[in-house]
């Protein structure tokens, strides 16, 4: 078994005049759950789809589970669990015979497991497809990903359309699957879908990946926005010069500022006053984007 | 067995279900309706009637035998309706199965399965052709019935050479909305262009003998079928040879375009 599952070396992928990838460099390590995060059209689904063989490079190398995806063809396809990002299935079938469809697809794979995994995400498997609301059809679609026990999971906006219970289900299912050995690769257009299970991260904008994280330390780059409350009134020129902190408001008895990094320092200057409250919340990714990758284009 | 060997064909089959139980139905009662004036028409000396048109006029509707049981049956239900009606059935379906699953999405997960796009696309196209081969086997068995009910003189194995050729046709056209589809992507670019070839084709073997252009005639696939008139001169083997390698052919082209292809689904 190869340690690297996916790799991607100088990927490019032209759409007639338009070039979506722009040299993508990709290693997705075995057994690890890899965030693929980056805003509608940034090339995510593009790179999707060059994993899976439906499209093919421009130029650049692409192999999953070390294999070239057109040379690996069914074989290497019966070994990937994939669920679309806008998933499409016929209206006319239930949901009982789409996935009995893909087990005779896969040749009978994940048969025994139908039914269970049905169960488990109450799943309606003889309503029809078109009956079922966006969350039902996306739990039939998670069923048919998981249920042929896939070593490689690649997964395009999972967690769209699951209420919060069924997230958390899903993102157990996850888990499992890599404790079975299984890599998971998915992505999202915003990281609070994958931070609680992904252990890295690649962040891709206009075809290009610009950064690869682990998700802790993007977490930390993303800051936190504090606030404290004081016995007292409080000046600027207490907290001025801190390392990690900006966005600094003082205003009578109160203080704002988004920190970045250890709370040490401010912790002990606020410490010097009487403090009545205080409040840490996590600063959302989507507003990481913002400011760190929205930057001009260079070229 | 067949639901395990060809998942994909049997899949598409039990969609259709529905839908071919119309058609089926459909074909049927056209054919009882105008198989069954044709007694009623002996009365009227349809042949006087005809005889009056001019020749160009006879010629171009192929009204020559509309007197004799076989050629009226030419005439209308394999001459015309049912070639007509289950050309737009099957341009219809060809191009959906492919081009159409992929411009809707229902084609992702099948092509991220553990299949080959060349299983998909022949799987596809045979589900197209047993759909063609089942309707027409409805207009076949309906007409021989009502030969057999009404004493009609038509000959059986003139009846299965035109059911040949019938079914040879309108799979030709399929075929050809289905390989283009698989090629480009885009079912209108099919629908337009076995549509296009179904037209055109009509019109030269309509056209060509009155204006004496034999070229149009040696093109046309309406031709191939009902130049020498199976119902009453049975096989033509050099015309039903074309009409078996059309789809062929194009079915081959296609499936190198649909496995070379970027696949937008």
């Amino acid at each position: 078994m190869t340690s690297v599952v996916i790799r991607a070396e100088a990927l490019v992928k032209d759409y007639g005049s338009v070039r979506a990838l722009r040299g993508v460099d990709l290693e997705v390590e075995h057994g690890e759950i890899f965030g693929f995060i980056g805003p509608n059209g940034a090339g995510k689904s593009t790179t999707i789809r060059l994993l899976l063989d439906l499209l093919r490079p421009t130029s650049g190398e692409v192999e999953v589970l070390g294999q070239n995806p057109a040379a690996g063809g069914p074989e290497l396809r019966s070994r990937i669990g994939y669920l679309p990002g806008e998933l499409a299935m016929s209206g006319n079938r239930t949901a009982r015979e789409h996935l009995e469809y893909m087990v005779r697809l896969r040749g009978g794979s994940g048969a025994n497991r139908l039914e269970p995994l049905a169960e488990r995400f109450g799943v309606e498997l003889d309503k029809q497809f078109r009956g079922l609301s966006k969350g039902n059809k996306q739990k039939v679609g998670v069923v048919q990903a998981f249920m042929h026990s896939p070593a490689l999971l690649i997964l395009d906006e999972p967690t769209s359309g699951l209420d919060p219970l069924l997230q958390r289900e899903f993102l157990d299912l996850l888990l499992e699957a890599r404790e079975a050995g299984a890599t998971v690769f998915m992505s999202s257009h915003v990281l609070r879908e994958v931070e609680e299970v992904a252990g890295r991260v690649a962040i891709i904008r206009s075809g290009e990946i610009v950064d690869v994280e682990n998700v802790r330390v993007l977490r930390n780059r993303a800051g936190q926005h504090v606030e404290f409350k004081f016995g007292e009134v409080v000046s600027q020129e207490d907290f001025a010069g801190l390392s990690g902190l900006t966005d600094l408001e003082v205003t009578g008895h109160s203080l704002s500022a988004v920190l970045r990094g250890s709370p040490d320092g401010l912790l002990k200057a606020a410490a010097r006053h009487e403090v009545v409250s205080w409040s840490a919340s996590n600063l959302d990714l989507e507003e990481l984007f913002m400011d760190f990758y929205r930057m001009p284009d260079e070229t | 067995m067949f639901n395990e060997t060809y998942p994909i064909t049997a899949g598409v089959l039990h969609d259709q279900r529905r839908s071919l139980t119309v058609w089926g139905s459909a074909m049927a009662g056209i054919t009882v309706m105008y198989v069954s004036i044709f007694p009623v028409m002996g009365g009227l000396d349809i042949e006087a009637l005809v005889s009056s048109f001019p020749d160009a006029l006879v010629e171009a509707l192929g009204y020559n035998e509309i007197g004799t049981a076989s050629g009226y049956i030419s005439s209308t239900v394999f001459g015309l309706l049912a070639p007509i009606i289950l050309a737009v059935f099957s341009i219809g379906v060809g191009s959906r199965l492919i081009a159409g699953t992929e411009e809707d999405g229902t084609l992702e997960l099948e092509l991220a399965s553990p299949t080959s796009r060349r299983a998909i696309y022949v799987q596809r196209l045979g589900a197209l052709w047993a759909d063609i081969v089942l309707l027409v086997a409805v207009v076949s068995a309906v007409t021989w019935a009502m030969v057999v009910g009404l004493s009609l003189d038509v000959a059986f194995m003139n009846l299965v050479a035109a059911s040949i050729g019938l079914g040879l046709l309108v799979l030709g056209f399929g075929t050809i909305a289905l390989a283009v589809g698989a090629a480009t992507g885009r079912r209108p670019v099919a629908i337009g262009v076995a549509a296009a070839i179904t037209v055109v084709g009509f019109m030269f073997d309509a056209i060509g003998p009155t204006i004496d252009a034999g070229w149009m005639m040696a093109v046309s696939p309406f031709s191939w079928y009902m130049d020498n008139n199976p119902l009453s001169q049975g096989f033509d083997v050099v015309g039903t040879a074309m009409l078996a390698v059309l789809p062929l052919a194009v079915g081959a082209v296609g499936l190198i375009g649909y496995e070379r292809r970027d696949l937008m689904v």
